[in-house]
């Protein structure tokens, strides 16, 4: 038995490349994983997550079920493509088995087994195998069609914008749309010359004898399949430095996700898994209200990523995204896009210095006590109607409350960290947290999402739970403390936060408080899908102008509601919407502050 | 440093014409809204760690303009980054980007 | 007999149509409230001679002679302008032969700029809240008592992107050294700040005037815009401005704090814009076609503007338009 030609040296030494570049890297990466990381893969391996991660592998990875969630037609794109490739190899060596038996074949000869067929005196065909391997092709090629139909115009699957790539990614790209029309050619022109196939290369395997001979057609047969091993070859060549690395990294991204591996606010080994997984899909363009409402091209997580992973990230790209997280939303690989933008930023600007914010020492001027601690935060001292509201509520539901910042505190930190200053922010963080501890509060309530988070998240605040106001007031509602007369007639839209909605999870609590005032009215972009205001502490890149485009096609969506009042649990986000609409915009403490029963 | 025994003071006077203006050409030509500052001080005013120190912004970036950089990046390391200032400007400049900036051109990174 | 109509019934509309009439026009006046008079109606003395307002709207209505020529249509508005056709909003057409536009201007809404706090505390009033005081002969505190300490806040809504409002509204510089000298007038012991960006004393006698609140009141100037308004525990305000001559952080307890409200170009003007292409200009505010020599003519034909519709002006300017474009429509008419 012969599995060797000599036009099967392209493809070997491409899948030899291919295997030998994969393994580099993904040796050097587990190696330089923090000792955290490893212990978390040894604790988590042999447990039920594996099987759980090996089922998304097959759901995501092969049958991609989050692109067909997002967008069925670039689903079924991406499915054909992976899905019926692996089917091909998987049938193809069975198809191999059932004509050898369990024999050990080389690599090659699995997959250019219709050339080794004749070659070893094989005459008899089994056709169900050539039905089945055809169909697979079909429904490959009909992916491969689709590919092409995108490239020349996108929005007929549904993107209004597509990625621009790398040269890496055209060769890849190149080879792989040439990949599948060569197989057909190359198995068509067998089929002619030794028979099988069926209906799809036989058939055109027939027309090609009847149109062009079988003498003429044998001249062809080699080239044919020196074509087809050099698109392999190529591709597999180009595979691990192009955005189509994602296939393979996707797989060990989702083992690795399912033992708790995250990325952090400074970059580790484990983010070139997230890097490398990005198959620049482009979905995450369409999102960006940056690309849609300011018509900036180069800044999406799609560039960032991009850019990142081939060491040429500037700083005004890494900068400029308000970070709302609308991206991360729809990423079918599920890529941390926010996490890694930010230790990005850390990366170029986190200098530590021991000696900054020392200032902060003995700048303790907060008095008064209470079980609540209330944090207003920075930009809640700028909207004064939220502050007096607050004061109402907790007066009315007879709260002691010791006012954390009433004469401006320290800041919370979380735009020092946004910006990926995260050693300074550690700074405030230890002297806030030690301002909740010394003053004893058992619950922190504030009325900004942005201080909300980093509460959360990184104050590790023992003992004392955190509440952003629309929390703290929808449970005085619900345990009676506050009586609310429900006002019939009033009509309210209501904007989500980014750092409230999608940061925190945060969607019911302020509705249901609105809908204890009156009728909720919702925007065409709501939940999940809100729009950011514009304002984020997060981009320092975009001027004032651009906010405010941003800030009036947000408004003008919630003005198209009709409701009469715009509400927003964000000081914020009040101030950039109010820039935008001359409908009310208010503070959800506001509407319950007016409307309190005595 | 030798020590002649006795000490040069440094000149009061801002002196354009000694002043080394290329980091702050550099500055106000990529961001150059910052030249439409019209020295309110509603930043200066509203700023979270100007409440607890000395800094005060608008004096330093109005210095950095003049080619005095001497100190500028040590003050403007006292900012927080909380971003009242952007937004009370009654002029739209990006005030967070300007620290940014001006701690990139002067500083280390 | 040619019929001009006139939209909007404050000095520059009256002055404008009193002229046209003299000139043996016929005119009708379109108002939307239910009086002739407009925004000064509310003032109290005019700057910088402290003149009474009264007295300047009573001279402008007494040459607005009742004839069968001047009919006067209030309480509605013009939704569509041309020089041969005015339709109102109460759906009527009026025929014409030139149309003049003196809709004049919106005060600014100091709710707006929500971290002055107006709407929020009591004694955080609007310069024009004041004149109505002043008016009413009733300047004092919402809890009762005289203020011993005042805050004039110079450009809010003017000069503030924002509010989406760039201009400079030029009067409330004067009005505000105008309202201090009142205030010291009314109480000779209170303090009053006037917080400032730059002085902008355009007009004859008003450099003047403003050296007088400085030497002969004692009003303090204090170089640097307000950023925030608190309550303090004693019911009074706190401030928090910089100084910015000297360079440093302010912080002060005052009684009141009145915050002067700039011009905002009428929303009614987008609407002009849309529906009778004439043009406006970035701030809101329309645009006449020459700055030199067509101050009050549209760039539609057969129609005029007059007064602050096309940039912040005072009494003064707004009464010699009024007269310029009577002017003008006549030398139109002529032409015909």
């Amino acid at each position: 038995m012969t599995f060797f030609a000599k036009f099967c040296i392209p493809f070997i030494v491409g899948v030899v490349v291919l295997f030998a570049v994969i393994a580099i890297k993904y040796l050097s990466w587990l190696r330089n994983l923090p000792k955290k990381d490893w212990k978390l893969i040894f604790s988590n391996i042999i447990s039920w997550r594996t099987v759980a991660a090996a089922w998304e592998v097959v759901c995501e990875s092969l049958l991609h079920r989050r692109i067909f969630k997002v967008n069925p037609r670039l689903g079924y794109m991406h499915m054909s493509l992976a899905f019926g490739w692996f089917l091909l190899i998987a049938v193809g060596w069975i198809e191999t088995v059932a004509y050898m038996g369990f024999k050990w074949v080389p690599l090659q000869g699995h997959v250019f087994f219709k050339y080794f067929v004749p070659l070893n005196g094989i005459t008899e065909h089994k056709p169900l195998f050539d039905f089945v391997m055809d169909l697979l092709l079909l429904f490959v090629l009909s992916g491969v069609g689709l590919a092409w139909f995108k490239r020349l115009r996108s929005r007929a699957l549904g993107m209004k914008k597509t990625t621009k790539h790398v040269l890496f990614d055209r060769i890849a790209l190149s080879a792989l749309w040439f990949i599948f029309p060569l197989r057909l050619v190359a198995e068509s022109i067998t089929a002619a010359i030794y028979g099988g196939g069926s209906f799809l290369t036989g058939g055109i395997g027939i027309l090609l004898s009847k149109s062009i001979g079988v003498e003429a057609l044998s001249y062809t047969y080699e080239p044919a399949w020196w074509l087809y091993s050099t698109a392999l070859g190529v591709f597999f060549i180009a595979m691990p430095f192009s955005r189509y690395m994602h296939i393979f990294t996707e797989i060990p991204l989702i083992f690795l996700r399912h033992y708790q591996l995250r990325p952090e606010s400074k970059e580790k080994s484990y983010d070139n898994f997230e890097l490398e997984a990005c198959s620049r899909c482009g979905i995450c363009i369409d999102p960006c209200q940056l690309q849609s409402q300011l018509g900036i091209n180069d800044v999406q997580s799609v560039y960032f990523l991009r850019d990142r992973r081939y060491n040429m990230l500037q700083q005004k790209i890494a900068n400029n995204c308000l970070m709302c997280g609308r991206c991360e939303q729809v990423c079918p690989v599920g890529i941390n896009l926010n996490t890694l933008r930010l230790n990005s930023r850390s990366s170029m600007r986190n200098i530590p210095n021991e000696g900054r914010y020392n200032y902060l020492r003995n700048v303790d001027t907060s008095s008064g006590e209470g079980k609540v601690g209330y944090f207003a935060g920075c930009m809640t001292l700028l909207t004064p109607n939220t502050l007096r509201s607050m004061r109402q509520i907790f007066e009315a539901a007879h709260e002691q409350v010791w006012w954390a910042d009433k004469e401006g505190g320290a800041c919370c930190g979380r735009p020092l960290m946004l910006s990926g200053e995260v050693d300074s922010a550690r700074k405030m963080i230890e002297h806030n947290k030690s301002l909740f501890v010394k003053h004893q509060i058992k619950t922190l309530v504030t009325s900004c999402p942005i201080c909300l988070k980093v509460f959360r998240e990184e104050y590790k605040l023992e003992g004392i739970e955190v509440l952003h106001h629309s929390e703290y007031i929808l449970r005085l509602i619900q345990k009676g403390r506050l009586k609310i007369n429900y006002q019939r007639g009033a009509t309210f839209t209501y904007h989500d936060p980014c750092e409230l909605g999608r940061g925190s999870g945060i969607y019911d609590e302020p509705r249901a408080v609105i809908k204890a005032v009156g009728e909720l009215l919702e925007p065409a972009h709501n939940r999940k899908e809100a729009f950011c205001c514009g304002s984020s502490v997060a981009n320092t890149a975009i001027n004032d102008a651009q906010q405010l485009t941003i800030a009036g096609k947000v408004a003008t969506e919630l003005s198209e509601t009709r409701a009469k009042t715009i509400v927003t649990a964000c000081p914020l986000c009040k101030k950039a919407i109010t820039r935008g609409t001359e409908t009310q915009v208010v503070d959800l403490s506001e509407i319950v502050a007016q409307n309190l029963k005595q | 440093m030798i020590n002649f025994g006795f000490a040069i003071n440094k000149p009061r006077a801002i002196d354009i014409d000694r002043n080394n203006l290329r980091k702050s050409n550099e500055i106000i030509s990529e961001m150059p809204e910052l030249q439409a500052c019209i020295g309110c001080g509603s930043c200066t005013a509203s700023c979270t760690a100007g409440n607890l120190t000395e800094f005060n912004f608008r004096k330093v970036h109005t210095l950095v303009r003049r080619g005095e950089y001497q100190g500028a990046y040590e003050e403007m390391n006292k900012c927080m980054l909380c971003g009242k200032c952007r937004l009370v400007c009654p002029r739209g400049i990006n005030t967070r980007g300007i620290v940014m900036l001006i701690k990139r051109k002067l500083g280390d990174f | 007999m040619k019929h001009v109509i006139v939209i909007g019934g404050g000095i520059a509309g009256m002055q404008c149509a009193s002229e046209l009439l003299r000139q043996g026009v016929a005119v009708t006046i379109i108002e939307k409230e239910q009086d002739l008079g407009g925004k000064i109606r509310n003032w109290h003395k005019l700057f910088p001679t402290f003149t009474p307002a009264d007295e300047v709207l009573t001279a402008v209505r007494h040459k607005l002679k009742i004839s069968s020529n001047l009919k006067v249509r209030t309480g509605c508005q013009a939704t569509s302008i041309t020089a041969k056709k005015v339709t109102l909003s109460t759906g009527e057409e009026l025929k014409c032969d030139a149309a003049v536009i003196a809709t004049g201007f919106t005060l600014f809404d100091a709710k707006i700029k929500e971290e002055y706090g107006y709407g929020i505390y009591d004694n955080v009033i609007t310069s024009a809240d004041l004149e109505q005081m002043f008016n009413e002969g009733n300047v004092r505190l919402a809890q009762g008592g005289t203020p011993r300490r005042v805050a004039i806040l110079h450009c809010v809504g003017s000069r503030d992107e924002k509010v989406c409002q760039r201009h400079c509204s030029k009067v409330c510089c004067v009005t505000g050294v105008k309202q201090a000298i009142e205030l010291k007038q009314l109480f000779p012991k209170a303090d009053i700040f006037n917080f400032y960006m730059d002085i902008r004393m355009f007009g004859p006698g008003y450099e003047e005037m403003y050296r007088e609140a400085q030497t002969a009141y004692n009003v303090h100037f204090v170089r640097g815009r307000i950023s925030e308004v608190s309550p303090t525990f004693d019911n009074r305000l706190q401030i928090k401005a910089e100084d910015t001559l000297t360079g440093r952080p302010l912080k002060m307890g005052v009684d009141m704090l009145v915050l002067l409200i700039g011009m905002k170009a009428n929303a009614h003007n987008t609407l002009l814009s849309k529906e009778c292409q004439l043009q406006m200009q970035s701030s809101g505010f329309m645009q006449p076609k020459d700055s030199f020599l067509g101050n009050v003519t549209s760039n539609v034909g057969g129609v005029f503007y007059a007064g602050a519709v096309t940039a912040p002006k005072n009494v003064g300017e707004s009464i010699n338009e009024g007269t310029a474009a009577a002017h003008s429509v006549i030398e139109w008419l002529e032409k015909r």
